[in-house]
């Protein structure tokens, strides 16, 4: 029961985070939230019982990327172009 | 009118993959012969007990070989794009 | 450019535990889930956190880009020679030469569950260390790059 509910809040915290990243204008806390996201993905690669995939994803997506993130968006613009 | 035809070309495409998902028999695939093979003799062929270990070093070496060349690709494109351009270092036609 | 003392303090703690994590999911690859590339990917994820701390230059005057650059390519040729080795020895490209061998890493395993024995698995340890330090050299490089490329006269 615990599990499920674990697995429950880990899916709609994807969902959220993922319509987080896409909502948000200013870029610094869109990559944030792909951080978030990425975490919460790795959480539900665990929970999947897929622990190779996960360390990939917790090291990749949460750590790197957000950094990689991070450094682009120091050399260009933090905020979104308006349409 | 226009948006009604986006609409079902949207309901179409969310059935389209909506229903092998659902029907999909998660944990239970059609053929295991070769899981079943890596299984049964991964750890005495290869002497790992991490049969994911195994297969990628192993039995996919070349598998994994790609991978780290993908890898190197990038760095090299990477420091292809970012390097900086100094005054005499510039490309010079002749 | 650096962040905050405190910032700097824990980084340095943090960096400690981040290596190690790294260096045991390398080390036993073959035993438990992780390997080669997460490992790598860990510990490159520790060089990330002291260059957010203390900025890229306090980690170049440390190690320099040709640290990494050569880390990446000594991976890449372990990787290569260790495939190579097998050829070689009359077997095929990529044949796990030392596996019960009784040499290095050359036990036999039981079949089944069992804890496992960190002198076992012929090559895939030392394919995995191959791969661990080719992949902690490239994915510090990507971002080592991309700080040159966008800080001004860096």
């Amino acid at each position: 029961m615990i599990a499920m509910i674990a697995h429950t809040l880990v899916l709609v915290g994807l969902v959220i985070a993922a319509a987080l990243v896409f909502r948000f204008r200013d870029l610094l806390s869109a990559a944030i939230a792909f951080g978030v996201f990425s975490f919460l993905l790795s959480l539900e690669f665990y929970i999947l019982q897929a622990p190779d995939v996960a360390i990939a994803e917790a090291g990749i997506g949460a750590g790197l990327t957000t950094a990689i993130y991070m450094v682009a968006i120091k050399g260009t613009e933090r905020t979104e172009a308006e349409e | 009118m226009k948006q009604y035809i986006k609409a079902a070309v949207l309901l179409v495409l969310l059935a389209a993959f909506l229903v092998p998902t659902l029907s999909l028999d998660f944990g239970n695939p059609a053929e295991t012969s070769l899981d079943d093979y890596f299984i049964r003799y991964g750890q005495e062929q290869t002497g790992g007990n991490n049969i994911v270990a195994d297969v990628l070093m192993d039995f996919r070496g070349f598998d994994t070989l790609g991978e780290a060349t993908v890898l190197l690709t990038a760095v090299l494109a990477v420091g292809l794009v970012f390097r900086r351009l100094h005054k005499e270092e510039e490309y010079e036609y002749e | 450019m650096s962040m905050s003392k405190i910032v700097r303090a824990a980084a340095d703690i943090i960096f400690v535990f981040i290596l190690t994590f790294g260096f045991y999911i390398v080390a036993h690859g073959h035993l438990t889930p992780g390997g080669g590339f997460q490992g790598g990917a860990v510990i490159a994820t520790g060089f990330v956190l002291l260059i957010a701390a203390y900025g890229s230059r306090a980690l170049l005057d440390r190690f320099g880009k040709e640290w990494f650059r050569s880390s990446e390519a000594l991976g890449l040729l372990v990787f290569i020679g260790t495939a190579f080795v097998a050829l070689f020895l009359g077997a095929t490209f990529f044949a796990n030469w030392l596996a019960n061998g009784g040499l290095i890493f050359g036990e036999a395993v039981a079949f089944g569950p069992n804890p496992g024995d960190l002198n076992t698995g012929g090559v895939i340890p030392i394919m995995n260390i191959a791969v661990g330090i080719e992949v902690l050299g490239a994915l510090s490089l990507i971002v080592l790059y991309m700080l040159s490329g966008t800080e001004e006269g860096a």
